[in-house]
């Protein structure tokens, strides 16, 4: 199976070592990758949403048209894309007249897309039965000792009506990823809290959101090693929060924010130091530790 | 606390209900039980000047004008958790979103939202990609043997977004950046 790769913004040009750590993975997992040329921005979906809804739709659509130009469905390693690209195939695919008007703007510059275009987050692939195999077999380096905390963030899993990926209260896909490597995921009650980064007017959302879900992580009985995360955002935010927090608080927040695809490519058998783990605020200083005796 | 709205039946926009259930998604509002699930599952809520049920309370009344200069339909972080659990299927973060488009045309645009189709319409991307920053994004890439990044036509982009109706907006800012 092969899949049109959208990269997206944020990723491809500030975090592009998680990049690398994917491209690593579906290497190692013989998941075919097709470079989109001429992609935009996914667009961003909450600004751009929030200012117009219908420049929104018609850049997605724009988008999913190259890919459709491919003969390929859409794989994107962001949970920003993931929403946009995806409402936009689900919303069009069922409004013809919707896509027509679209169409009319999209014409004029060469383009058009018919509404057979689908959307997948690497999380959504990799957690099927048949990829599950895959990695068990693959894995040189299973996370055995480690006990991991998976946060999944709101765009990945809702509104379910759209998103259609997991549970929308009960989402577990991550976790079973993860326990396939051998790692443990832990129980907790902030779990499916926001992480805030959405919420840009008040700042003090964020840290609040970051602070009650870090705290509660640094509290449990067994020690948390990281918090997984498959949305940049996300990612970012509770790595430079967290670390803020910590000096304002004195709170002793020290639990690293890892993306799935990198703790995936260490299973994997990446190389340590082929992964930027140290490209971070908080450093995973225990966790390399850890995984190097 | 919101403070009291003494208004009188003359004055609400009756219409107002209709001019945002006429539009695509968004006929849901009408169901509305006032039951308070959204607000209680919001994660903005205690940080917004009127809750999720009283922004819907306050659409079917026809407080329009209050509504759209109200500080909650921006503080919103769009989690979608009102609309996962709304028992009458109103799908609340998305008229959130077409209040928010309303207030946009009237003028009213917090300047954390308004940067980002400025940055889209110079650099199709949301995050800078020209002159030196670009130097520096692509010999990162290189050094992680990256795949070169392939730019968008910038002139179908510029094109949707004017066509669309955000075109004033993306260009009245460009000389801020």
């Amino acid at each position: 199976m092969e899949y049109a790769f959208f990269l997206g913004c944020t990723i491809p040009l500030k975090l592009p070592h998680l990049e690398k750590a994917f491209r690593d993975v579906a290497s190692i997992l013989d998941l075919k990758l097709k470079e989109m040329v001429g992609v935009s921005c996914c667009p961003e979906p909450v600004s751009l949403q929030s200012l117009n809804i219908d420049t929104w739709m018609t850049l997605g659509a724009r988008n999913l048209a190259i890919a459709e130009k491919m003969g390929l469905d859409i794989l994107t390693i962001c949970s920003g894309c993931y929403e946009t690209l995806k409402t936009v195939s689900v919303l069009l695919e069922g409004d013809e007249k919707y896509l027509e008007r679209i169409n009319a703007i999209l014409e004029k510059i060469n383009y058009k897309y018919t509404g057979k275009t689908k959307v997948y987050h690497f999380v959504e692939i990799f957690s099927q039965p048949e990829w599950l195999d895959k990695l068990k077999k693959l894995t040189v380096k299973p996370l055995d000792d480690l006990n991991l905390a998976v946060h999944y963030g709101c765009h990945l899993i809702r509104p379910s009506k759209i998103m259609q990926f997991d549970h929308p209260e009960k989402p577990e896909k991550i976790d079973i990823i993860l326990k396939t490597l051998g790692a443990k995921t832990v129980d907790f009650a902030t779990k499916l809290e926001c992480c805030g980064f959405c919420a840009r007017l008040q700042e003090e959302i964020g840290e609040n959101l970051v602070e009650e879900k870090m705290t509660e992580l640094c509290n449990l009985e067994e020690e948390v090693d990281a918090l997984i995360a498959v949305c940049p955002a996300c990612t970012t935010q509770y790595d430079r929060k967290e670390k803020i927090i910590a000096r304002r608080t004195g709170k002793e927040l020290d639990i690293p924010v890892l993306y799935l695809s990198e703790i995936m490519a260490v299973a994997l058998g990446v190389e340590l130091e082929d992964l930027s783990l140290n490209q971070r605020s908080v450093k995973p200083n225990k966790l390399i530790e850890k995984l190097t005796t | 606390m919101t403070e009291m709205v003494k208004k009188n039946a003359n004055d609400l926009d009756k219409n107002f209900r209709y001019e945002i259930s006429e539009k695509i998604g968004a006929k849901s509002l009408l169901k509305c039980i006032q039951c308070g699930v959204c607000s209680s599952g919001c994660t903005v809520t205690e940080y917004v000047d009127m809750q999720p049920h009283r922004v819907v309370a306050s659409c079917l009344l026809g407080l329009k004008e209050e509504v759209l200069s109200s500080q909650a339909i921006w503080t919103c972080s769009l989690c979608h958790r009102c609309t996962e659990r709304c028992p009458k299927n109103v799908d609340y973060s998305f008229i959130l979103a077409l209040l928010r488009n309303m207030a946009v045309k009237e003028g009213k645009i917090p300047k954390e939202y308004s940067g980002t189709i400025v940055t889209i319409f110079n650099n199709g991307f949301v995050v800078p990609y020209t002159g030196g920053l670009k130097d520096n994004i692509d010999r990162r890439r290189n050094r992680l043997g990256l795949p070169q990044i392939f730019p968008p036509n910038l002139d179908e982009i510029r094109y949707i977004i004017e066509e669309t109706g955000l075109g004033e907006l993306a260009k009245k800012k460009e000389g801020d950046k």
